[in-house]
């Protein structure tokens, strides 16, 4: 017989995962039932490589969630994750910043803030833009359909760094810091109420040979939800470093990883495991309080990873890089549980927490125990092991009808504050 | 078919009986020993080459057999029986989810969006610029030397101490279309770079069994004709993107009338150069010959051969020349080989032009990568 190297996968649990590639399309990757293999299940928009996606961000929320993208060619697109449709488009640096071309000036982060709340109807929500040159931009957003004069009245930019090339931004859990960092950028943090900085990193001194390695920030994230003070960040020298901004502006910790650029970081929700993406496609994950690498994600991945997500519930972390592929991971056992063939180098990632157990419970009419509204608090809850049991297919074709239950279903319950701790654990078992 | 079927269980069944006989004896020798296991060495030797003759008279009968077969089946004009086809490495690879299917929307829209649509399909001259590595030796610039007669507009530049990153610069600026460089170690050439610019990738393939055209027999000497490109089983995803990586070094029109074919023929992730010059006549008379021969032998039921003319239609004469690149990797040359002959290994893609720090790869071989024999990339 030949030999051959398939290995088990032995399945994901259900989820619903957005992908974002180089060819401007946003595919939605879906797993079903107990231990399904996840699928594309949905591809938008046309094929152009103008319209390359640079950065994504979603807002995870119950009711109305959105994901925006934006893309080469300076358009954001704040899309509606259920159905795929357009909702709003803003064409960034057209209105107020005029300065900053989209040709000579590319995104390179982008944020949806998932706590402030539209003041009006006609508004989509609030979101963050930074652009390569340092230009940041808190950018309210309108609906296609509002009035054009809506559009600007809430809008403030300024500059993060004055030279230099930004490369990262990260904004904090309570969403109220913003982090930019970048090449020959120093990690700065900045206070969104007011657009001040607040710190600066300094960086490391030279070496024992005399040797200084020019900064260049690749990834940055902040390390808890609830803390703005400890921040990770990884460089294009392969190193991972904590800032704790408490106590000083050198790195605390440093450790160094393989041979080639942190490409990617992202915080667990214990507050202090990391994972980091090199250039050359090595995944791990670090116990950053001791700077101690825990383990490696082995699974013939071969390309540079460009973006990790970490769903908010399950022990369950999705990569995506230029290998074309989306590769699901356990967090826990750090075992592969699935790859999914992209076909295009894909460039964000996020994932659907939302996905199948609520909806479902909602349509089958009353329930016995009421449930926390995720909007309002940032700390995610365990999904609870009733809400697994209940868990049935969900038809994407009804996606549209089923916004409207749950819509209803929220209001209904938002002025429910039952917290109950049924604490059975959520994770599902693989 | 009926009549076939049986045609093949009669063929079957005396091929059994053969084995029959074979397998009787054998299992005699079984009953009494196994040679591995008989401790005298000449009485051991003894045993297993009779073992082996009598193995080799049964293959010689059943071959006899199914020769006779197939001829029989000729004469009564039914089909022959199938010919077995002997399981491969190639035959069994691994099934892999991104070899390109042609029905792919999004593989098209990928390849006219990538960074060679630019030499691919809006014309663009390719213009090329070879160096070496910083300490090169006299073989390695007779390679050059060879690899700039393969390629049309290949110039090449003394590497002198600049680094690779100045020299992607400067051929940025000079309107370059990519760069091949070519590394030496221990006076031999061993790696090559091609970096596709102004925005990458960049491939680096291990190069190994160098044969330049000097120590070829009975070489030929190319022309300064546009060559014509033969690209063969570059099936993934990863294999079109290097085939069309390798694609835009040449120009896109090539010159019929010079008879230069180069080709690159991947096989297990192994890519074979070879440059050749095929003469037409010869191949006309072979052609003729054979058809003759297999007609006298076959009767009128084969379906009738194409007679190439000389230079008369583009497709009959790509047919042509496939038949010949085909003929050539596997049989004795009827045309002159010329011009170097090497292999090369992927070792690495990379995203965007050299940089071997601070790098992005789109992929890497890497050791985890070879758990089995049948799993290619290309």
């Amino acid at each position: 017989m030949p030999r051959t190297s398939a290995v088990e996968s032995p399945g994901c649990p259900p989820l619903r995962v957005l992908t974002a590639d180089a060819l401007g399309l946003v595919k939605v990757v879906e797993a079903r039932g107990k231990a399904g293999t996840p699928k594309v299940v949905e591809t938008w928009g046309p094929p152009d490589a103008s319209r390359c996606v640079v950065a994504a961000s979603f807002a995870d929320r119950k009711k109305k969630p959105i994901l925006a993208v934006a893309r080469k060619n300076g358009l954001i697109d704040f899309l509606n994750p259920l159905t795929g449709d357009a909702v709003a488009t803003i064409k960034f640096g057209e209105s107020g910043s005029a300065d900053c071309a989209a040709e000579g000036d590319p995104i390179v982060g982008l944020h949806l803030f998932k706590s402030r709340k539209p003041e009006s109807t006609a508004m989509l929500g609030v979101s963050l833009i930074c652009t390569e040159k340092g230009k940041a931009c808190l950018r309210s957003v309108a609906k296609r359909d509002a009035q054009p004069d809506l559009d600007t009245d809430s809008q403030s930019t300024w500059s993060v760094c004055n030279a230099g090339q930004v490369l990262c931004s990260s904004v904090d859990g309570s969403e109220n810091y913003a982090l930019f960092g970048g090449k020959r950028v120093e990690l700065n943090l900045w206070d969104l109420a007011n657009c001040s900085k607040l710190w600066t990193a300094k960086s490391p001194p030279s070496n024992s040979l005399g040797i200084f390695t020019p900064t260049c920030f690749t990834a940055a994230t902040f390390l808890s939800k609830d803390d703005h003070r400890k921040i990770v960040a990884g460089t294009n020298s392969h190193q991972i470093r904590l800032y704790d901004i408490s106590a000083q502006r050198r790195p605390v910790i440093s450790v160094d990883f393989r041979e080639s650029p942190i490409k990617a970081v992202a915080e667990d929700l214990d507050g202090h495991i990391v994972y980091a993406g090199t250039g050359s496609g090595d995944l791990a994950s670090f116990d950053i309080r001791t700077g101690k690498l825990l383990g490696c994600f082995v699974g013939k991945c071969s390309g540079s990873i460009r973006s990790i997500a970490r769903h908010p519930e399950l022990p369950v972390i999705a990569s995506c890089g230029l290998d074309a592929y989306l590769r699901l991971w356990d967090a826990k056992t750090r075992q592969p549980l699935s790859a999914v063939f992209l076909k295009q180098h894909v460039t964000s990632v996020v994932i659907d927490s939302h996905f199948s157990a609520e909806e479902s419970e909602v349509v089958e009419g009353p329930q016995p125990v009421t449930k926390q509204d995720k909007r309002e608090v940032d700390k995610p809850e365990l999904c609870k092991q009733r809400s697994k049991k209940k868990k049935r297919r969900v038809d994407a074709d009804t996606n549209r009808k089923k916004i409207k239950v749950r819509d209803a279903a929220t209001d209904a319950l938002a002025d429910d504050d039952d917290d109950d701790d049924d604490d059975d654990d959520g994770h599902i078992s693989f | 078919m009926g009549k076939e079927k049986k045609r093949k269980g009669s063929c079957e069944a005396e091929a059994e009986a053969v084995a029959e006989r074979g397998g009787g004896e054998e299992k005699r020798k079984k009953s009494r020993t196994a040679p591995s296991e008989i401790k005298n060495k000449e009485k051991r030797s003894a045993v297993h080459a009779k073992l082996k003759r009598e193995k080799k008279i049964l293959k010689r009968k059943q071959a006899k057999a199914r020769d006779a077969a197939y001829k029989k089946a000729i004469e009564l004009g039914e089909e022959p029986p199938e010919k077995k086809v002997p399981r491969t490495i190639e035959n069994t690879r691994e099934p892999d989810e991104t070899v390109c299917r042609p029905d792919d929307e999004e593989l098209f829209a990928g390849n006219d969006a990538d960074e060679f649509s630019a030499v691919l399909n809006c014309g663009v001259t390719p213009k090329i610029l070879i160096t070496t590595c910083r300490f090169h030796s006299s073989r390695g610039l007779a390679f050059i030397e060879e690899l700039k007669s393969v390629i049309p507009n290949a110039h090449d530049y003394a590497r002198g101490t600049y680094d690779l990153k100045k020299i992607v610069e400067y051929a940025k600026r000079k309107d370059f279309t990519a760069i091949i460089n070519v590394h030496t170690n221990r006076r031999e050439p061993d790696g090559l770079y091609i970096i596709k610019l102004p925005d990458g990738p960049t491939a680096h393939f291990k190069l190994s069994n160098l044969v330049l055209r000097k120590d070829i027999k009975n070489h030929g000497n190319p022309t300064s004709h546009k060559p014509e490109l033969v690209l063969n089983n570059f099936t993934t995803r990863l294999g079109n993107r290097i085939g069309r990586l390798i694609q835009s070094l040449f120009p896109q029109e090539p010159d019929f009338r010079g008879r230069r074919v180069v080709t690159f023929h991947n096989q297990r992730d192994f890519i074979f150069f070879r440059h050749h010059r095929y003469i037409f006549d010869a191949k006309e008379k072979k052609e003729d010959s054979k058809g003759k021969a297999t007609q006298a032998a076959k009767g009128k039921n084969l379906p009738e051969k194409k007679v190439i003319a000389r230079l008369q239609r583009v497709e009959e004469m790509k047919y042509s020349m496939y038949c010949c690149m085909l003929a050539t990797l596997t049989t004795s040359t009827p045309e002159k080989e010329c011009g170097p002959r090497f292999t090369l290994k992927l070792i690495s893609l990379q995203h965007g032009t050299f940089d071997t720090k601070g790098g992005e790869h789109e992929w890497v071989h890497k050791p985890e990568m070879d758990t089995s024999r049948r799993r290619f990339f290309l």
